[in-house]
């Protein structure tokens, strides 16, 4: 199957590259051709360029919830996006549109897509580095995607 | 008094809120535009290897990474004194138009077409890019992403990697092309020109041939006289790579024309105390207020800005383009905001069209794409023209090449004042007393601040045309009355 993992965010805006970050170290720790490991700081329809063609997707990226702890980890799949457009993260919202409009125009969909989110702090200050609360988060969230890719 | 709350939700770090209080009676007392600003990235640029800039801060934003890579590969040619080989400029210019060609065809078909397309009372669920490729087609669907695509891969071939180009260097760039790279982008080249064909005619059978729409367009609702400022070469000609600044007064005459380098001279910054936003405003005519007109010192950078700010265009089929459109519009300069979709499209077609003439450069496949510096580095300033606005990077460095200063005016930046001002004339004009406040209004309310495309949130990566939006309507006492979202459910 071939799969893809994408780490989702800006790297250099502190918990928001939580998503690349979690990603890269999932890159470290696999070694198969059949999985590609990527980053982008796009979205909308580069989303849908980047995940046409692979029949598994794992997303992974910064969210913030109105109540959510820092370093709080979610699992999401397609069925919970079109009930949460009202979190206030909007790869959601940009999911669906980008997955119905690949549907529309018959392109080449992954059967399975999983989001993994983990909630950030700080997404405003310039920094490369996370949060404490959310650095901690890393390793369970590595561990948590690599289940998912054995699964 | 009321008070109502625009407020699109559209990013992780913040949003932009528009806040409408209304008096007693239900008409607009007044309106506030308030944007989150990303933090400390002076500080975070302090210390850090000049040409370290072109990858960092195409980290800024999510939407427009070329604009930054591009305007800071110039700041670094100055500020290192080394001009760049002629293959270089060329290479550079052909990245840059593949990138204009993806971002003009993202903003109008996701952005602004539903409003066309769909209509603006139309709800929002239908109102968006399903709704669009539904009603016209799903051949321009494809041909929308087939176009995104293509480019795409022009900007990985030429920049090195996808998004993300790690190419320009001071002096030159750091890869060539081969001839079979070269007659590929001669390909995709020659199909976006038909793309841009194809937009215009769109635009022509979907706005221009509904008079509801044109009337709507050329409305007083719509229509701000400020100054106009855009990037021109040597013959006066709209150029996104280099050239001088040049700002036309809304009397259609040119006021300035300057270089990079003279950019404080001509720009300075108001603050206001109810935001953090800055507002650049022209410093020899002066702040005097969010109005418009010869004396105030707002001026835009907005695709159509770009257009009055210069004679023509410098190829063949976007200058007939430009033609059309300004004797439809009654001649120049052109002071109709929701027109800037249209100027939009001219660009998109100037874009593939040079994209074309550049692929068939003699030179473009040359490997003399670089000219070591030798010189000390001490200060550099570049200019390009992003999609949305004049983009200026500012770097001073220790003689080591050390960033000791960083200031950047972003596209956006530039069109605050105008963005805020057509907001508001929009919200008084269509908010009036015993009006109902329905989701059409408050939707034509966010047309006056889309032909900006504003970038609320550098480093977003939100889908354009998914801003959702949410109205809250507060009595006197500040208890909710009513609640209107749109994008969100």
């Amino acid at each position: 199957m071939k799969t893809l993992v994408l780490g989702l965010g800006n790297p250099i805006l502190s918990d928001d590259g939580v998503g690349i970050r979690v990603a890269q170290e999932v890159g470290k720790k696999l070694d198969d051709p059949q999985i590609t490991v990527s980053e982008t700081s796009a979205a909308g329809l580069s989303l849908l360029d980047s995940i046409v063609g692979y029949d598994k997707v794992i997303i992974i990226d910064a969210i913030q919830t109105e109540k959510g702890q820092a370093g709080q980890i979610y699992r999401m799949g397609p069925e919970d996006f079109s009930l949460t457009k009202h979190f206030s993260s909007p790869h959601q919202i940009n999911l669906v549109t980008a997955l119905e409009l690949g549907k529309m125009l018959n392109l080449a969909m992954p059967q399975e897509i999983t989001v993994f989110a983990v909630e950030a702090k700080d997404i405003t200050s310039f920094s490369e580095r996370c949060t404490p609360e959310v650095e901690r988060a890393i390793p369970e969230a590595v561990k948590i995607v690599l289940e998912e890719l054995v699964g | 008094m009321k008070k109502i709350t625009i407020d699109p939700i559209t990013r992780l770090e913040g949003h932009g809120k528009i806040t409408i209080f209304l008096n007693e009676d239900g008409s607009v007392a007044n309106v506030y535009f308030q944007v989150p600003e990303l933090r400390g990235f002076e500080k975070f640029s302090e210390g850090r290897p000049a040409e370290d800039m072109p990858q960092i801060t195409q980290r800024i934003c999510g939407v427009c990474p070329e604009a930054h890579h591009m305007a800071a590969t110039k700041a670094l040619d100055e500020l290192f004194h080394v001009e760049p080989t002629s293959t270089a400029r060329k290479l550079r210019e052909l990245l840059y138009s593949a990138f204009y060609v993806t971002d003009h065809t993202t903003h109008f078909y996701i952005l602004a077409a539903p409003d066309f397309v769909m209509g603006p009372d139309a709800p929002p669920a239908e109102r968006n890019i399903l709704g669009v490729i539904a009603k016209v087609g799903l051949e321009l669907g494809g041909a929308v992403i087939n176009t995104r695509k293509q480019n795409h891969w022009i900007i990985q071939t030429v920049g090195g990697r996808p998004i993300h180009p790690c190419f320009g260097l001071p002096g030159g760039v750091s890869r060539a092309i081969n001839e079979e790279e070269r007659a590929q982008i001669e390909e995709i080249a020659k199909s976006s020109v038909e793309f841009g064909k194809l937009s215009l005619k769109v635009f022509d059978d979907v706005v221009l041939k509904n008079k509801a729409y044109l009337d709507m367009v050329l409305s007083d609702t719509f229509t701000q006289k400020s100054y106009n400022m855009g990037l021109v070469d040597k013959n006066n000609k709209v150029n996104f790579y280099d050239g001088k600044v040049r700002v036309v007064g809304p009397d259609g005459k040119e006021f300035c024309k300057y270089a990079p380098r003279e950019y404080l001279e001509h720009i300075a910054e108001r603050v206001e105390p109810w935001t953090y936003l800055k507002f650049p405003y022209l410093k020899k005519v002066g702040w005097k207020g969010f109005v418009d007109g010869k004396d105030s010192g707002v001026y835009r950078c907005t695709p159509l800005s770009r257009l009055n700010a210069a004679d023509g265009m410098a190829t063949p089929l976007a200058q007939e383009a430009y033609d059309k459109m300004y004797s439809t519009l009654g001649g120049k300069p052109a002071n109709f905001t929701l027109a800037t979709h249209w100027a939009r499209l001219v660009e998109l077609l100037y874009a593939a069209e040079r994209l074309l003439e550049l692929s068939k450069d003699p030179e473009i496949t040359s490997t003399d794409i670089r000219n070591i510096p030798t010189a000390k580095p001490d200060e550099g300033v570049g200019i390009v023209e992003a999609p949305r606005g004049t983009l200026t990077h500012h770097y001073i460095t220790d003689e080591r090449g050390v960033i000791k200063k960083c200031n950047l005016i972003v596209g956006t930046t530039n069109n605050y004042a105008p963005l805020f001002m057509s907001i508001k004339k929009a919200a008084e004009d269509f908010i009036k007393p015993g009006v109902e406040i329905t989701e059409g209004l408050l939707n034509r309310i966010e047309m006056a601040w889309r032909p900006y495309d504003p970038c609320l949130s550098c480093a977003t990566h939100a889908l354009p045309g998914q801003l959702p939006l949410e109205v809250t309507i507060y009595d006197a006492q500040g208890n909710e009355l009513q609640k209107l979202s749109q994008g969100i459910s």
